[in-house]
């Protein structure tokens, strides 16, 4: 087979399944304009949950909903502490951050490993039916496409709906959600919740992908969505038709391909965050450039 | 969706432009990643690293040692392509992806998380795959499958007799380590177990990232301990210098888990050489290349022997000295170095 192809496709997949993380941190940091830390404790939290169902013999479909339904409690957990208990945001972030790392070491341990007699989303159910034949690169590629594409278009239409309004509003003009007689605090709550439940089930797909969870999967998973949803964003701002969602899942593949050129370029190894970082820099100059430039990224 | 579908074609032929090759080659070689020039031929092995660490780095070396001394030369019989995922489990999945779309013919994972990520991406194809710098091959369940390695775990029993010879009147071991990381909870969990045989106790802080080591080095002195004994935790052996500082002051003797710990100031250390370990993984992974085996076939080893390293100045600071017991077999870091 290419092997170029090959590369282009699991990257893709890395992409779209991590794109469920960015469309999360999209909903706090771009709409609610709420810095959420949460998500380095919820990611892993997902992988927890499902790596312990699983080996547990649940089908995994099923864990992934178990994933979503426990990264909605880490989200109205952290907007609990933020909108009730009045702690400011990064710091709501940070309590649930920490807490979770202990509770993920209490759930799944340290490490856990799925053996490949254990069957995944990827190899079990209506996968095998529709493309039992096909390589598993392949079904790992058309599933991830299947949630990343399918979670948007929902997305999309829930924020069209009278409540996915009030959520756009809460970020951009508080005062208006406060005058149409709603509770901001209880928006904000009901945003922290959507944006967590997605972060969980990337993670929980991410655990089940990779046939681990590791306690320190989710260090930097904020990073990587935050760079996601910004690259996403800045480069394709000015084309209106494009939803804002898209553009953060090509912002999530973007990153993954720039990670993948970074390790395909055979550099020495010790500098592929420096060249991943440059390669993200003259994208988004590059990006900048060509649209006029006078904003910044 | 129509637009969609359009953008993500778009964005799979960047991500070709990106990678410098086209559509059209059918080949599945790898040619455009290599640093060296390769021929078709040639069996790629890639190595991923899961960070960068003295022990990690001797692993890697001794692997390379290993397969050249099985005969195998660099360039003719495999070339190697290396890579470093800088302690990041993301890293390390796309790295190990990376090497199974080339198709190498051997990945070499070094580290827990990095050799997981291999034999992940190895699902499909079957590729083998070669571990090293694990502590516990059954936990991680790479124990089957085609996959095999070498495992370091710690001979904590040897530490602890080693610790009785020096300090015939210890009573308390303090240990520290990260509650996260599997290789030290389940060496934790040993020392524990086996403390009582040895008439020791054991006082173990666990921390969850490095910037607490040092306050719970504080905190762990303050237990009047009598020695500290140290696992191959990152976390802690990391800021190892800087915890040396503080029990220097206090006057308590630190036992290392390998011999780079040794060298840079604890006082001894029944451990792991782990340029061997790397070297015995190589003469794995040529045997693998050659045909002479399968990774399925092989089960994993761990070390044949352990090594006593010891660092007279050290001790003599603490008011120590070799005991007669071990001086004839016991390694002198100040001298080999």
């Amino acid at each position: 087979m290419n092997a170029m192809l090959e590369l282009c496709v699991s990257t893709l997949t890395q992409g779209f399944i991590y794109a469920l993380l960015s469309y999360g941190v999209y909903i706090t940091y771009k709409i609610l304009d709420f810095p959420d830390l949460t998500v380095d404790g919820s990611f892993p939290l997902g992988a927890a949950i499902t790596g312990v169902l699983l080996v547990q013999g649940v089908n995994p479909f099923l864990t992934l909903l178990a994933a979503l339904l426990i990264g909605a409690v880490a989200g109205f957990v952290t907007g609990f502490i933020h909108v009730k208990l009045g702690v400011r945001d990064l710091l709501a972030g940070i309590i649930t951050m920490t807490a979770l790392f202990s509770i993920n070491l209490q759930i799944a341990g340290s490490n856990l490993a799925i053996e490949r007699s254990i069957d995944t989303i990827f190899t079990s159910g209506p996968v095998m039916l529709l493309m039992g034949n096909a390589s598993l690169i392949y079904r790992k590629f058309v599933v991830a496409l299947v949630i990343a594409v399918g979670v948007k278009l929902i997305l999309d239409w829930y924020l069209k709906t009278k409540s996915g309004l009030l959520l756009r509003a809460v970020g951009d003009n508080a005062t208006l959600v406060t005058t149409l007689a709603k509770d901001k605090g209880n928006v904000k709550l009901l945003g922290l919740v959507i944006a967590n439940a997605l972060v969980a089930l990337s993670g929980a797909i991410v655990c089940q992908e990779q046939r681990a969870f590791s306690s320190t999967m989710g260090t930097g998973q904020v990073v990587f969505g935050l760079a996601a949803v910004i690259i996403g964003t800045t480069l394709f701002r000015k084309m209106s038709f494009m939803k804002a969602t898209t553009a953060v899942l090509i912002g999530s593949v973007f990153y993954k391909a720039c990670i993948q050129v970074a390790i395909s370029l055979g550099l020495p190894a010790n500098l592929l965050k420096l060249a991943t970082a440059v390669l993200f820099l003259v994208i988004l100059v590059l990006g900048n450039k060509q649209k006029g430039g006078e904003e910044h990224a | 969706m129509k637009k969609f579908f359009a953008l993500t074609m778009a964005m799979v032929m960047a991500a070709m432009v990106f990678t410098g090759c086209s559509t059209t080659t059918d080949n599945a070689e790898a040619t455009e990643n290599t640093d060296t020039a390769v021929s078709e031929d040639v069996p790629v092995i890639g190595i991923s690293q899961y960070g960068q660490h003295a022990s990690l780095d001797n692993c890697r070396e001794g692997f390379l040692l290993g397969l050249e001394e099985s005969g195998l030369v660099e360039g003719v019989d495999y070339v190697i392509d290396y890579q470093n995922a800088g302690f990041d489990d993301n890293i390390a999945q796309q790295i190990a992806q990376n090497f199974s779309a080339k198709n190498v013919a051997l990945m070499c994972g070094i580290a827990t998380n990095s050799a997981t990520a291999c034999y992940a991406a190895a699902e499909d194809k079957n590729i083998p795959v070669i571990f090293t710098a694990i502590s516990d091959p059954v936990e991680a369940k790479l124990d089957s499958g085609n996959i095999t390695g070498t495992s370091d775990k710690l001979p904590v029993e040897e530490q602890m007799k080693l610790i009785r010879e020096i300090q015939p009147d210890a009573k308390t071991i303090g240990i520290l380590y990260t509650t996260s990381e599997p290789n030290s909870v389940s060496a934790v969990r040993e020392y524990e177990e086996k403390a009582s045989q040895y008439g020791f106790t054991i006082e173990a802080l666990g921390v969850t990232q490095q910037a607490e080591v040092l306050q719970a080095a504080d905190t762990l002195i303050a237990k009047d301990i009598d020695c500290m004994t140290n696992l191959t935790d990152n976390n802690v052996v990391g800021v190892l210098p800087s915890i040396l500082e503080k029990t220097n002051d206090a006057n308590i003797p630190v036992y290392g888990s390998e011999i780079e710990q040794v060298k840079i100031g604890c006082v001894a250390s029944a451990g792991i050489e782990y340029v061997a370990l790397g070297k015995q993984t190589g003469a794995m992974a040529a045997k693998i290349l050659k045909g002479e085996a399968t990774a399925e076939e092989m089960p994993y080893e761990t070390v044949s022997s352990f090594e006593t390293y010891v660092n007279p100045s050290a001790l003599a600071e603490m008011g120590l000295e070799v005991p007669a017991s071990i001086a004839e077999t016991a390694i002198d870091v100040t001298v080999t170095e």
